[in-house]
């Protein structure tokens, strides 16, 4: 069932996407949450006015672009990723020579020598958006190391949670 | 209503044995296919395969670059959208533009059905029969991802390949119900465009699977027919006035095409619009006589045209 965000809800996300640099972007967007039957996980939807209108008194089986996931974060979803490569300039990154873009989307994780650009800080365990040269969203991942070991050669040094491949392989 | 049947002749008999083909079917061609010869040949052939860009993620002339720099020899067509792909150097549905979602692999044949649709931003529009959500991406593409489209799917199953390509095409603007196109008016709610490509014998793309060419029966177009007729009526019912309902199939057969649309000039107040793109749309066919404005509707031939085989009607609600 789709429904609006609780106050609460609006709080974590604002906070969100002012981190992920997209925060006036989705000014006037509107959103909806899908709670999960089975998991009861909170999916977050971008959708246009008109059909935010047509579908909260409708259940339909999918409506908008899911753009994360809400837990006690925010966590973008494939496609909120690309939302964010596309309208922000200060998001965490990752960016990849061809050799290991043909890996992420494989679901391979990302050796250290194979990174060609990244975000100035980043932390261990923190979640980064998979770029390719062409600086496309190819996948999210997470830091298994802080900045300064990120670039380690023979090392996988950020694994790859998500990747544009997963659709392919899903079918 | 039956699927009408011909005498075979030397000549049905003749191309029935040459190509591989049942004797009735041959026998049905014959009466309303130009150039039977010219067709049965290029059934045997491997079809055209186009691509259509999603404008929402990438424009033309970037993924026309992109490809052909990984090799792809693609033509221009009559829509500035889709292009044919004369040489690819990887498999078109594993690339990394096509993940990302920039293009889409599509006949050309349904993006005229949509671009007939006449789309402008903020539409309210009913993809009636949706999966795999080809036409449902091009029909949010075209209204810029504002308005909304919502598309109807009788088979849970097949919801998972609708969401799959709206995801990967970026739609915020479409939603999906799964439901049968026959219980529309169950919405409550009247569009100012209604797409409906009706399920059906699937003759128009014997092409892409040759078995067709003996597995098909004349009950077929009857059943799809029947099938046919109630959904082209729930379609109507839903049609805002003045609005626009696209009425098209992928069959040859004339019961599943003319007959139907015929049989609504009937029965509702509708007017059939002329189109672009395509071959007129029959008159006659054995007994039957149509209204002569189903000129207007369109065939288009793998043949003349290089599509799949396809059937497009615009009618106007008045």
């Amino acid at each position: 069932l789709y429904r609006r965000p609780t106050r609460e809800e609006i709080t974590i996300v604002k906070r969100a996407f002012n981190k992920w640099g997209i925060f006036s972007f989705f000014r006037d967007k509107p959103l909806l949450i899908n709670e999960r039957k089975t998991d009861k996980q909170k999916e977050i939807y971008l959708l246009s006015s008109d059909l935010e209108q047509l579908i909260i008194d409708r259940e339909p089986c999918i409506a908008g672009l899911k753009i994360g996931e809400l837990k006690k974060k925010f966590i973008p979803s494939l496609q909120g990723a690309d939302l964010i490569a596309r309208t922000s300039n200060k998001f965490p990154y990752i960016l990849v020579n061809e050799m290991s873009e043909q890996r992420v989307v494989y679901g391979k994780n990302i050796l250290g020598e194979s990174i060609i650009e990244k975000s100035e800080m980043l932390d261990e365990n923190q979640l980064v958006i998979l770029l390719n040269k062409k600086r496309e969203t190819i996948g999210i991942g997470r830091t298994r190391v802080s900045s300064r070991y990120l670039l380690q050669h023979g090392k996988a040094t950020v694994t790859t949670l998500v990747d544009i491949g997963s659709y392919l392989r899903n079918e | 209503m039956k699927a009408l049947i011909f005498p075979n002749s030397n000549e049905s008999s003749a191309y029935a044995k040459r190509y591989g083909y049942h004797d009735w079917i041959i026998s049905r061609f014959l009466q309303f296919i130009p150039d039977l010869g010219y067709l049965l040949e290029k059934l045997d052939e491997e079809p055209q395969k186009y691509i259509r860009v999603n404008t929402l993620k990438i424009s033309i002339s970037e993924l026309k670059a992109s490809l052909q720099e990984k090799g792809f020899e693609l033509a221009d067509t009559l829509l500035p959208e889709v292009f044919a792909i004369k040489k690819a150097t990887f498999p078109i549905g594993a690339t990394i533009e096509y993940l990302l979602g920039y293009y889409y692999i599509q006949d050309i044949s349904s993006c005229f059905a949509v671009e007939a649709l006449d789309l402008k931003e903020n539409h309210s529009v009913l993809d009636m029969a949706a999966s795999p959500g080809g036409k449902t991406t091009l029909i949010a593409q075209k209204m810029k991802n504002t308005g909304c489209v919502v598309a109807l799917e009788s088979s849970f199953k097949r919801i998972r390949s609708i969401s799959f390509n709206l995801a990967r095409c970026g739609i915020t603007n479409a939603c999906v119900y799964n439901m049968d196109g026959q219980h529309a008016v169950k919405l409550n709610m009247k569009f100012d465009r209604v797409l409906l490509d009706a399920p059906c014998s699937c003759e128009g793309v014997i092409g892409k699977d040759k078995t067709r060419k003996t597995s098909h029966k004349p009950e077929d177009i009857e059943f799809c027919g029947t099938n046919q007729l109630r959904l082209i009526e729930s379609a109507l019912k839903v049609v805002k006035h003045d609005g626009l309902l696209i009425y098209s199939t992928c069959s040859f057969a004339p019961e599943e095409n003319e007959l139907i649309v015929n049989s609504m000039l009937e029965k509702f107040d509708v007017e059939i619009e002329p189109l672009q793109y395509g071959s007129e749309g029959l008159i006659r066919f054995g007994q039957y006589r149509f209204h002569p404005s189903l000129r207007n509707s369109r065939r288009l031939y793998p043949h003349i045209h290089n599509t799949t085989g396809f059937y497009i009607a615009k009618l106007r609600v008045r």
